[in-house]
């Protein structure tokens, strides 16, 4: 630093004087680099949110008049200002959006449906984990390998067959053979069309995760618990998933955000978009999109109101989530 | 769990009923026998919501439903051929193709088969790099790493739908502030943004790159933090610099994990829909799950064709996965 204030030009402003010493110091460079960076990757990743929260507060008369991007008079230079700036504030469009439609209970089918996903998937998959985690047995490659590919299918693949079934209006026949087995009940517009795609989808993901998981104890701990005379069963659920609660709830956590993130399924199997016939959040806020197709902060506040649980949920369970997209992801 | 106490015979028990009995015959069993068992419920539902499924979409594929809907009939592959000859674009929802009917820009982007393989480059090529200058910047140790690396993780969490409702309204005729100055830039139309299939696709690739580039990060971060420091320390000592250090330690260690996750992502990124259907519509933006959805209800042996073509390509993605990871895929 001493050396920019006693060398020869003193007419250097700040960011010259910066750049001589970085180009003596190249750490600096970098350090600087790196709060850049830090800096586009929070902003582009945080704006959205503002975004929504700027439409959300602007009152419904101001939203189609003038811009969001006010025009600053900064020393004569007349300029538009770069960020959206809410017009007005009025935060009432939050206590509207559950009234204009039941949001609340849109929200709530989806809680209904995640959880019911989770507790059901969690099992599954912990049996399974158990299985292809601790026990050697003929074909447990292959099938790890056909869980995988089916993981991979895209729900394309599988939506046309499921929704003919759940409709319920013909009989179930084995493919090619044409052998009728029987006539599903309707499930369309009930949590049953719902929950079994998404515990297919979500399955293998967890498994991956558990097998993993309970790979790790050791065999001496479930070998003392058969001693002391447990059942098989007893020590996989009383030995084996207490001790790898950590990967129970990584695979938990998961499975409970991918339900609520769903998209394909939720907006198929719900045929229609009303919150008495278990659709989900998909629906509520499609319902404010189609619907009142003009009211743009009641759209935001919907939005702002449905991204609140998986936000909580990402600031505390932020460790296992970590753990478990890359456990799971680099293991598939 | 060791073989010596399931081959013995079952515990002496006085106790009896149903479920003693079920133990007891559960202790009996070899570990094969026993490990096919608790596999059961998974058989059960990936059978039922996975295999049934496929299969049934293949054999859809090969008839052909009246338009009275009145009978069906075996057709063959013909769906396919017809599919592929242009003849089933008439199904198809708006003016969109299946393949292509002509290389300029505009029939290009008519066709499903381009728009899908378009958005999973596009997303992907711009999620590795923005994923991986993510991930060197979590890699840092510094005051607040936590509250940054949470505030890079929501977008993944985000419902799809709501993520389509930021860009929707970010793009909007009527409220959207962003259309004015990327149309300057001459990025997007300038009108009917959201109608325009090269905006529209280029908004969705956005929005797909903003939600998904932490899932990226996350994954080349793992892999970053493998790395043996004493490398670095190496390299310091004989006077390399940071650049020479990324260049020559940091890229070929993670190159195999970005490699996994590329495909990982291709794989993912091919299924889109849910972002299509909110930000703009299946007729601008015509990947391969929405034209099977546009159709089933009305041309199924068209809509199943389309499907399996889907998952065939996944298919081979797949099998070029397995193939090139080996055992470890697994």
């Amino acid at each position: 630093m001493s050396s920019a204030t006693d060398g020869a030009s003193d007419d250097t402003g700040p960011l010259a004087r910066w750049a001589r010493t970085a180009i003596h110091n190249p750490r600096r460079v970098y350090r600087a680099l790196f709060y850049v960076a830090m800096a586009f990757f929070m902003v582009t990743t945080v704006f959205p949110f503002y975004w929504l929260l700027v439409l959300a507060v602007t009152p419904q008369g101001n939203l189609l008049s003038g811009s969001f991007l006010p025009t600053v008079d900064l020393f004569g230079v007349r300029g538009t200002f770069p960020l959206p700036v809410p017009k007005g504030f009025n935060p009432t469009a939050f206590v509207t959006v559950f009234e204009q439609v039941p949001f609340h209970l849109y929200v709530l089918n989806s809680f209904v449906l995640a959880a019911t996903t989770t507790v059901i998937v969690l099992v599954v998959a912990s049996l399974a984990g158990y299985v292809f985690g601790r026990i050697e047995f003929p074909g447990r490659a292959l099938l790890m390998l056909g869980i995988l590919a089916i993981s991979y299918f895209p729900p394309a693949a599988f939506v046309i067959p499921l929704f003919q079934a759940f409709a319920g209006n013909a009989p179930i026949t084995i493919p090619f053979i044409g052998v009728p087995l029987f006539t599903p009940p309707r499930l369309l517009n009930t949590p049953g069309s719902m929950v079994m795609p998404f515990s297919a989808l979500f399955l293998p993901l967890s498994i991956f995760i558990l097998t993993t998981f309970y790979g790790q104890i050791p065999d001496g701990l479930e070998d003392a618990a058969r001693v002391e005379g447990t059942t098989r069963l007893g020590a996989l659920f009383r030995v084996i998933v207490p001790l790898s609660a950590p990967g129970v709830a990584t695979a938990g956590v998961l499975t409970f955000i991918s339900v609520y993130n769903e998209y394909f399924f939720s907006s198929i199997m719900a045929t229609s978009p009303e919150a008495s016939k278990w659709s989900p959040i998909v629906g509520g806020i499609l319902s404010y999109q189609t619907q009142y197709t003009t009211q743009y902060n009641l759209m935001a506040a919907a939005s702002v109101v449905g991204v609140i649980p998986v936000v909580i949920l990402v600031i505390i369970a932020q460790e296992r989530i970590v753990s478990g997209l890359t456990a799971g992801a680099l293991k598939e | 769990m060791s073989a010596d106490t399931t081959s013995k015979p079952a515990r002496e028990s006085r106790q009896s009923g149903p479920v003693v009995g079920f133990l007891r015959w559960l202790e009996n069993l070899s570990d094969t026998q026993y490990a096919y068992l608790l596999l059961t419920p998974v058989f059960v539902l990936l059978g039922i919501v996975a295999i049934y499924p496929l299969l049934r979409t293949f054999e859809l594929s090969l008839y052909a439903v009246s338009t009275d809907l009145s009978s069906v009939r075996f057709v063959g592959l013909d769906n396919y051929v017809a599919l592929f000859t242009g003849e089933k674009n008439r199904f198809l929802p708006g003016g969109t193709t299946f393949l292509p009917t002509g290389l300029d820009a505009a029939n290009l982007l008519d066709s499903a088969l381009v728009i899908t393989l378009v958005f999973a480059v596009g997303s992907v090529l711009f999620e590795t790099l923005i994923g991986l200058g993510q991930a060197l910047v979590l890699d840092q140790d510094f005051y607040g790493r936590r509250w940054v690396r949470a505030a890079i993780i929501i977008p993944w969490a985000v419902p799809i739908v709501i993520q389509g409702m930021m860009f929707f309204l970010m793009f909007d005729s009527n409220v959207g502030f962003a259309t004015p100055i990327l149309a300057d830039l001459g990025v997007v139309a300038p009108t009917n943004t959201l109608n325009d299939t090269v905006s529209a696709t280029f908004i969705i690739i956005v929005a797909d790159i903003w939600k998904t580039s932490a899932f990226m990060a996350l994954l080349i971060l793992a892999g970053l933090q493998s790395i043996n420091r004493s490398l670095y320390d190496v390299a310091r000592v004989a006077g390399a610099s940071k650049w020479q250090q990324f260049r020559y330690i940091t890229l070929p260690l993670i190159l195999p994990t970005i490699g996994v996750a590329v495909l990982f992502r291709s794989v993912q990124a091919m299924r889109v829909y849910g972002i299509i259907d909110t930000v703009s519509s299946c007729t601008v933006v015509p990947s391969l799950s929405c034209m099977v959805v546009s159709t089933f209800n009305t041309h199924e042996g068209t809509s199943a064709a389309i499907a399996f073509v889907t998952a065939a390509i996944i298919g081979v993605v797949v099998m070029g996965i397995i193939l090139w990871q080996g055992e470890d895929a697994i």
